[in-house]
């Protein structure tokens, strides 16, 4: 946290009658959470950015070496909270492949469904807040009323609606309910019309055009240099999605197009994000049309049952099933003795990866969270300056990064 | 290099030398493609290990998606490493982090200082002998690593809540009126003209 104080000694030491300082944030709106920005300013213009990170740290990778691999899922939910879904899949799926276990089809398919629903709640809370920080109020009521049927949706699939914890080592927790498929279905043929609408509202709005258009322009080489992924990258002509490149969950038999910009600016991370909706939509519904049937949970194998816990179901009522859940917990003999992997996903804001290192005991001996949020903000440093302040506000919306999984 | 590239789980890994290390990837990037920065993490394995700290670094191959990992390994005392800057600027923040949870020191980076963690943080909390419950409040009188407060072996007395065994029975802040300060702020002023 400290660059915020070196930029306050550099500017004691060199008293200079037109710089002014600013602090922006933590509790700024358009800074979508407790991210704090300091800028050193020449009138209207910005002449250096200090991003001051840290006020969410919650030391998520130490409980990871505490707590068991099971335990940790919960933990999840709070990384990019405005997707928990999302983290949920990606956790689960590193998990697996440390413990070299098969998710069953029907689970898989409905991880695509859970993992593409955050995509666009994700994406449709970023749009709103971007569009409200640039003085457009109504795309923010608009989005929230999708948000809303999203939550809704959400809490089918797993009784909560922001602290999800769904996936479990293995499969998910519960099947989804009969009720949830035509509420998806109606969701899946409204989700277009309100894309267009937030379309027709925005792409070719003057303001909103002249606010985004050529400014915050991130180039491909200091995508690749700063580790910058996702719609950020796309958006300056990367074409590198994780879905394509290396699919998981079965992604390679679902037909979908990844956006791709040409300037790198705000207004193409903006169409970025807009299409990408559409095309969750698309692909939850090719899930729908062939969701195969069969168990969510695979208890296959004695391998797979040294660190699957059994059915929630039986645990207080059967003997077996108690000592089985205890001995997952306790010691989960199918953790390898020696081994780390790293598995990363293709989340809302971009790639994140989960580098888990287990030395046989019941938790893992380092579980790193790559977020990209924290390689996403650091490119701050180097676009704010030349801009002006008003500008600050759609770079940061359009970056659309959250504090949770930054600061972990 | 250290040994040969090692496969775990369809993951390469390369161990190399510190001193190596910044040219192995620097070669990765132009040579081989690995274009992308995806990570560079720090692990710790344990204090009775020596070497003990790990530098992972994640990249990427846009062309043929696949992935590298370069780890190398530090001693247990003044861990240092040369810095990544020079070859991914975006490291920056990312050897802050490490240096934050784990007291590694990288050479020639610009801005070492702590990131996530306050200024002020006086331990490397991802060390394996840091203690998941912590030091104690920040900013209380705070206990050396490994000793203990008042033999309570480790952990630091939290005052009881309300109700529970050992709590004052009275709340300090309750007034002779039976209100706490804050409810007496919401109460009318009586007689007084309430001063604009």
């Amino acid at each position: 946290m400290t660059t915020a104080r070196a930029l306050d000694v550099e500017l004691a030491e060199n008293p200079n009658a037109e710089a002014m300082l600013i602090n922006m944030g933590p509790q700024h709106p358009s800074t979508h959470g407790v991210l704090r920005l300091i800028l050193e300013l020449d009138g209207e213009e910005v002449v250096k950015a200090a991003p001051d990170i840290g006020f969410l740290h919650r030391g998520k990778e130490k409980v990871g070496e505490a707590y068991s691999f099971h335990k940790f899922i919960p933990y999840t939910d709070r990384l990019d909270y405005l997707a928990p879904l999302s983290n949920n899949v990606g956790y689960a799926l590193a998990c697996e492949k440390l413990f070299d276990i098969e998710c069953p089809p029907r689970a898989t398919a409905i991880r695509v469904i859970a993992h593409e629903l955050s995509r666009i709640s994700a994406h449709l809370l970023g749009l709103g807040a971007y569009a409200m920080d640039l003085g457009a109020m109504t795309v923010f009521l608009w989005t929230f009323r999708e948000r809303e049927h999203i939550y809704g949706l959400i809490e089918r699939i797993c009784g909560a609606r922001f602290t999800t914890s769904y996936t479990r080592i293995g499969g998910v927790e519960r099947d989804l309910p009969a009720d949830f498929f035509p509420r998806l279905a109606a969701f899946l043929e409204e989700m277009p019309r309100r894309v267009d609408e937030y379309d027709a509202m925005l792409t070719r709005n003057r303001i909103w055009v002249e606010r985004t258009q050529g400014v915050g322009v991130i180039t491909r080489e200091q995508c690749l240099q700063f580790g910058l992924t996702g719609p950020i990258l796309r958006a300056s002509g990367v074409d590198h999605d994780i879905r394509k490149s290396n699919p998981y969950l079965g992604y390679e038999d679902y037909d979908f197009d990844v956006p791709i910009g040409t300037e790198g600016d705000c207004y193409d991370r903006y169409m970025v994000r807009l299409e990408e909706m559409r095309q969750s939509v698309r692909i939850m519904a090719q899930v729908l049309a062939k969701l195969p049937d069969g168990p969510v949970m695979n208890r296959e194998g004695e391998q797979v049952l040294k660190s699957v816990l059994p059915e929630k179901g039986k645990v207080l009522t059967n003997m077996e099933a108690l000592i089985h859940q205890f001995m997952v917990g306790t010691d989960n003999a199918g953790a390898p003795d020696a081994g780390e992997v790293y598995f990363s996903i293709e989340n809302p804001k971009g790639e994140l990866g989960f580098y888990l290192r287990s030395d046989g005991g019941h938790a893992a001996s380092r579980l790193r969270i790559r977020g990209p949020s924290f390689a996403n903000l650091q490119i701050l440093e180097e676009i704010l300056p030349g801009h002006m302040v008003s500008d600050v506000m759609a770079i940061l919306g359009s970056l659309d990064f959250v504090m949770g999984e930054c600061d972990r | 290099m250290t040994g040969e590239p090692q496969e775990f789980r369809g993951d390469w890994r390369v161990a190399v030398e510190t001193a190596a290390e910044v040219e192995l990837i620097r070669y990765a990037r132009d040579e081989l493609g690995f274009e992308l920065f995806v990570d560079r993490m720090g692990a710790d394995q344990g204090p009775d290990a020596d070497p003990r700290f790990d530098v992972i670094t994640c990249l990427y191959n846009l062309a043929s998606h696949t992935r590298l990992i370069v780890m190398t390994t530090l001693p247990a005392a003044r861990p240092s490493c040369p810095t990544l800057i020079g070859v991914f600027r975006g490291a920056n923040w990312f050897e802050r982090e490490i240096y934050d949870m784990y007291g590694v020191s990288f050479t020639g980076h610009p801005n070492l200082t702590r990131i996530l963690m306050p200024d002020e943080f006086d331990a490397f909390p991802l060390r394996k002998e840091y203690p998941m419950e912590g030091l104690g409040a920040f900013g209380a009188p705070r206990r050396a690593l490994g000793g203990n407060v008042d033999g309570t072996d480790g952990h630091v007395a939290i005052p009881p809540h309300p109700g529970q065994p050992g709590a004052p029975t009275r709340d300090p802040l309750l007034g002779d009126d039976g209100l706490l300060p804050s409810e007496r702020a919401l109460l009318p002023d009586d007689g007084e003209e309430a001063s604009s």
